[in-house]
């Protein structure tokens, strides 16, 4: 979209006298036309005008003179004045015409002719045009301040009303058009956000894997890290709003994936709003897992979560090398203290199961109340 | 044991290609199909053991081959394969009457086994769509049929151990029952799934327009 959406919408529609629906000069189909209404309307609206005072006829000559046939030269620019004028003194007598007084109608067609002339070319008739404005408001404060006229409240809304025949399905469309150009607009920007999203990410990573080919676990990480984060800008998971369990786990088993190049499958049922207790079972949980992913061999890393109403149980499971618990070197701190003394701090328990098939470790909390 | 003869349908050639690879001799892959539109006729005509079946295809979904097939090759077992593992998907072909529901970053040897319990009228159940089960079967909401709406503790038992990552056979071992009486446990599931009118399940598939 080139159009500047901040402009404002002023310009009219560009009326032309139809050529293919007329009646006589084409002027009612084209205004028909180009205000998207019926032109029996319009042509309704001229006749109408007519009656006071000859308006209806006077504009539309005006009309006719000023308005170019469709696929017609355009009018010299003398008929196009005259045509401006004439339409002006329909548009006057119609005011009359509908006992408008003069007080009310000098003002009008001043300040009429300083809107026209401001928005024509501008320079020296912008001049000219702000200075018949304010000779308009002088005119109408000067005449009608201190008059009571009950019948001149009377004439403005006979104008409003016919003014708003017309002009209403044209604002209307106008208001509608305003909504299609923002809803393209915002189209546009979501598509650019989207450009670029898989500018920083995916093509960031095919460049990786395309360099790192020879190495398919560095291959098989990128591949995991670049599906997670796609993942989680397409489904972005509806999970409690803001700390909870579960996103919390999910972030640890992608931070051990990544650190060691191990997918981690995660299950997850239920969920919970993020405490201390909790963050110890994250804690506790992100160890076992990097202890998997680090010491198995195993090719992936299994992690159920089951959040029931009372407890909170984490299961970190490989199908690894297996291990004897007893035969850890002293060393081992990572089950002892980081999962055994975290666990046990915050009120929960460990258990341990580990043969030639693999290892599966049981975190589990009790909730408190 | 002869080969399963067994149809791919996925809308994208790269990965059917893959999984031709991948399974290599262990089943025989009779046809292949990239759309609604084209594996129905396929199927009907080839009335393989097993359909590998996408769950997203460019004219209707998963399920709406299994709607069109089902009812007159009643012999013809699916399996659902994705890339996603939302919740709405897996509902919406399990309850279309796919056997299972495997995520495409099964390995070879885990899909042959996926594909011959599937023939043999076996559920297969990931680890993912146990949980999602369990979630979906939670207790608290009451059940409008306990028969249908809610998991026996033996049932739960079984799906957590599929949850933890354990094959049939080890999950046998662990509860002291044999393979085929977990294989019942897990169909028994599979049918509640497909049956249950619990408020989760049929939200899912009233929004997929299913029911």
């Amino acid at each position: 979209m080139t159009t500047s959406p901040y402009r404002l919408p002023l310009t009219l529609p560009r009326v032309r006298r139809a050529q293919d629906e007329r009646a006589l000069g084409g002027v009612a189909a084209g205004i028909a036309k180009s205000l998207d209404v019926d032109p029996t309307l319009v042509r309704l609206t001229f006749a109408l005008l007519a009656f006071a005072d000859g308006a209806g006829i006077a504009a539309y000559l005006g009309a006719w003179l000023a308005l170019s046939l469709e696929d017609g030269p355009a009018p010299s620019p003398r008929r196009r004045a005259l045509g401006v004028a004439l339409i002006a003194v329909g548009g006057l007598l119609a005011l009359r015409g509908f006992g408008v007084s003069d007080s009310l109608l000098w003002p009008l067609a001043l300040g009429a002719a300083a809107v026209m002339l401001i928005r024509s070319r501008g320079g020296v008739y912008v001049v000219v045009g702000v200075v018949l404005g304010i000779a308009a408001v002088i005119a109408f404060v000067d005449r009608n301040v201190g008059q009571a006229d009950t019948s001149s409240a009377l004439e403005s809304s006979a104008v409003a009303i016919a003014l708003l025949l017309v002009l209403g399905p044209w604002a209307w469309r106008l208001a509608l058009e305003r909504d299609a150009e923002r809803t393209a607009r915002i189209r546009t920007e979501e598509r650019a956000e989207m450009a670029a999203r898989i500018h920083d990410s995916v093509l960031q990573t095919l460049a990786l894997v395309q360099r790192e080919a020879g190495d398919p676990r560095r291959v098989a990480a990128l591949a995991r890290r670049q599906e997670r984060e796609l993942r989680g800008w397409l489904y972005p998971a509806s999970r409690a709003e803001g700390a909870s369990l579960a996103s919390a786990l999910e972030t640890a088993a992608a931070e051990v994936e990544e650190l060691h190049g191990v997918p981690v499958e995660l299950v997850q049922t239920g969920d919970l709003p993020l405490d201390e207790q909790l963050e110890s079972l994250v804690l506790a949980s992100r160890e076992a897992m990097a202890n998997a992913a680090e010491h198995s061999g195993a090719e992936e890393v299994a992690v159920f979560v089951d959040v029931a109403d009372d407890d909170v149980a984490v299961f970190v499971r490989d199908r690894g090398s297996g291990f004897e618990p007893e035969s850890l070197p002293p060393g081992a701190h990572g089950i002892a203290e980081s999962i055994r003394g975290r666990m046990e701090r915050a009120g929960g328990t460990v258990a341990l199961a580990s043969s030639r098939e693999g290892t599966e470790v049981e975190l589990r909390l009790r909730r408190q109340p | 044991m002869s080969r399963r003869r067994v149809v791919l349908v996925d809308d994208h050639h790269l990965f059917r290609s893959g999984v031709r690879t991948e399974l290599g001799d262990a089943v025989d892959i009779v046809g292949e199909a990239g759309s609604v539109s084209e594996a129905v006729p396929l199927i009907r005509e080839l009335d393989p053991d097993v359909v590998l079946l996408d769950v997203h295809l460019p004219d209707g979904g998963g399920h709406a081959v299994i709607a069109q097939v089902a009812p007159e090759r009643p012999g013809v077992r699916f399996l659902a394969l994705s890339v996603s593992d939302a919740a709405e998907d897996v509902i919406d072909v399990i309850r279309a009457g796919a056997r299972g529901y495997v995520t495409k970053t099964i390995s070879g040897a885990e899909l042959v086994d996926a594909i011959e319990r599937t023939a043999e009228g076996d559920a297969v159940f990931s680890p993912r769509l146990a949980g999602f089960v369990l979630d979906a079967f939670r207790s608290g909401e009451a059940a409008v049929d306990p028969e249908l709406d809610t998991l026996t503790a033996r049932e739960r038992e079984v799906l957590q151990l599929i949850a933890r990552g354990y094959r049939y056979k080890e999950i046998a071992a662990r509860l002291h029952l044999s393979v085929k009486t977990v294989e019942s446990h897990v169909s028994a599931v599979l049918r509640k799934l497909q049956l249950s009118s619990r408020h989760e399940l049929t939200r899912w598939a009233a929004e997929r327009r299913l029911i």
